[in-house]
């Protein structure tokens, strides 16, 4: 079985644009969202928890439907997705890792490449990716906390920050503030990582994979023991033949950022990096960033 | 432009720790079963100030929700008026014929229409890919031609 590339990144961090373009790879087949590691069983997908911002919606289950539809039926259509629920009903009680692995050895001698953001909510999320593949490898990508903050405010008015409980509380008040699940969910990361020996994980700045995408792309796959010929790299410019780069089935339409699913074509150009030290554009108060986050920042590069 | 002050933070923490001792900086402490932050741990105090940008924070979504639903019932106002013709002459649903009937036919039209966004939505995908081996088709063609 090929070791899968797991990329752990907080959401809104180029996620879906990478991992597309990994999984174009000629040796790798990039996954959609597959979330099983949200849970400890397959069926806790479906039964959901009830703990209030839970992000076990039926949305939850379509990267996985998805996937089992393209790996096992050949193609993604309502027909198939019915087939992925009964492919899945058949193994409702075994482990997560247990149906991972499965889908894995499916795609062998093909490398999985798997982005779930909601994996680095917690660290245990991760760890049980890692025991369920002890030589899986992992990437950190990572965003100017200012840009990744930015967007995820846009998408559905900031909901992430309250799922990470990112509150700024002071005597009379409390806010949410973007920052704080951005400096957690990196915080999740380090803390797991520290467990990864270190030939097996790597940092990556996700505005300088969208500035020299060739160049970083063919660093990632040397790293992952893939080939980095041209032919190589010309195949991962192109996230847009990604068979989950659309829309799916009416059944399962998602598995992935919807911006993303609407346009996939990925054009190389560099991002604004904002200083660290200026106001933040989602407070009205004038203030910046925590110094903890400019700290976190400036450790992964950022000045 | 002058600098700004750092925003306070709850709790705070270096960056460097021990390895795997990070700290975060959510007030709320983490619960051992999931490993995610539990707002139970926090004082009433703080979980009343809590409460409170959590309802203000739904309150904002519920208003959105409407807005953008209020568009979406002005623009079935607008099909409805394109479809009248499947009725009668004067635009109106034939007596007699159930609420039910007239609510179900707009509901099928309805998911008719996502379906048919849904299936531009593909086009337009594939459309970008044609266009690339249209393209590349050229590009070579051209490159024969050179080579001729």
């Amino acid at each position: 079985m090929a070791a899968p590339i797991f990329l752990l990144a907080p959401p809104r961090s180029y996620t879906s644009l990478v991992n597309a373009m990994l999984g174009q790879h000629p040796q790798a087949f990039g996954l959609p969202e597959m979330c099983l590691f949200n849970v400890d069983r397959l069926v806790e997908l479906w039964q959901g928890s009830k703990t209030q911002f839970s992000e076990n919606g039926s949305m939850v289950r379509h990267g996985l439907l998805r996937a089992v539809a393209e790996i096992y039926g050949g193609e993604q259509r309502s027909s198939t997705v019915n087939m992925a629920f009964s492919w899945a009903s058949r193994r409702e009680a075994l482990s997560s890792g247990e149906v991972f692995r499965e889908i894995v050895d499916k795609l062998h001698p093909l490398v999985a490449v798997d982005k779930s953001p909601s994996y680095t909510m917690s660290v245990r999320r991760m760890q049980a990716a890692h025991r369920a593949f002890p030589d899986a490898r992992f990437v950190h990508l990572v965003r100017h906390p200012v840009g990744q903050c930015k967007s995820l405010m846009v998408i559905n008015d900031g909901a992430f920050a309250l799922k990470m409980e990112a509150f700024e509380l002071g005597e009379d008040y409390a806010l949410l503030e973007p920052q704080i699940a951005w400096h957690d969910i990196n915080i999740n990361i380090l803390n797991f990582l520290d467990e990864v020996p270190a030939e097996r994980k790597m940092c990556v700045r996700g505005e300088e994979i969208m500035a020299e995408p060739r160049r970083h792309l063919a660093q990632i796959a040397r790293w992952a023991g893939l080939r980095d010929d041209e032919q190589a790299v010309d195949e991962m410019m192109h996230p847009e033949r990604s068979p989950f780069a659309c829309f799916g089935p009416i059944n399962a339409l998602f598995g992935n950022d919807p911006n993303f699913l609407a346009g996939p074509t990925f054009r190389p150009h560099k991002p604004k990096v904002p200083r660290l030290r200026e106001p933040v554009p989602w407070r009205t108060d004038g203030k910046g960033l925590y110094p903890e986050v400019i700290a976190m920042a400036r450790e992964f590069g950022y000045e | 432009m002058s600098e700004p002050g750092s925003a306070s933070p709850p709790a705070g923490a270096p960056a460097v720790a021990a390895p795997g001792q990070r700290k975060r900086l959510s007030p709320s402490p983490e619960d051992p079963q999931t490993g995610r932050p539990d707002p139970a741990g926090l004082s009433p105090h703080q979980r009343a100030l809590r409460e409170a940008m959590v309802d203000a924070f739904n309150a904002k979504k519920a208003r959105r929700f409407l807005e953008r639903n209020v568009g979406h019932i002005n623009v079935n106002r607008e099909m409805s008026e394109g479809i009248k013709f499947l009725f009668d002459e004067k635009g109106l649903a034939p007596e007699n014929m159930p609420l039910e009937d007239v609510i179900e036919e707009r509901r099928r039209v309805e998911y008719q229409i996502k379906w048919f966004e849904a299936v531009l939505a593909e086009l337009r995908n594939r459309l970008i890919r044609v266009k690339e081996i249209e393209d590349y088709a050229f590009e070579m063609l051209a490159k024969a031609s050179d080579d001729d």
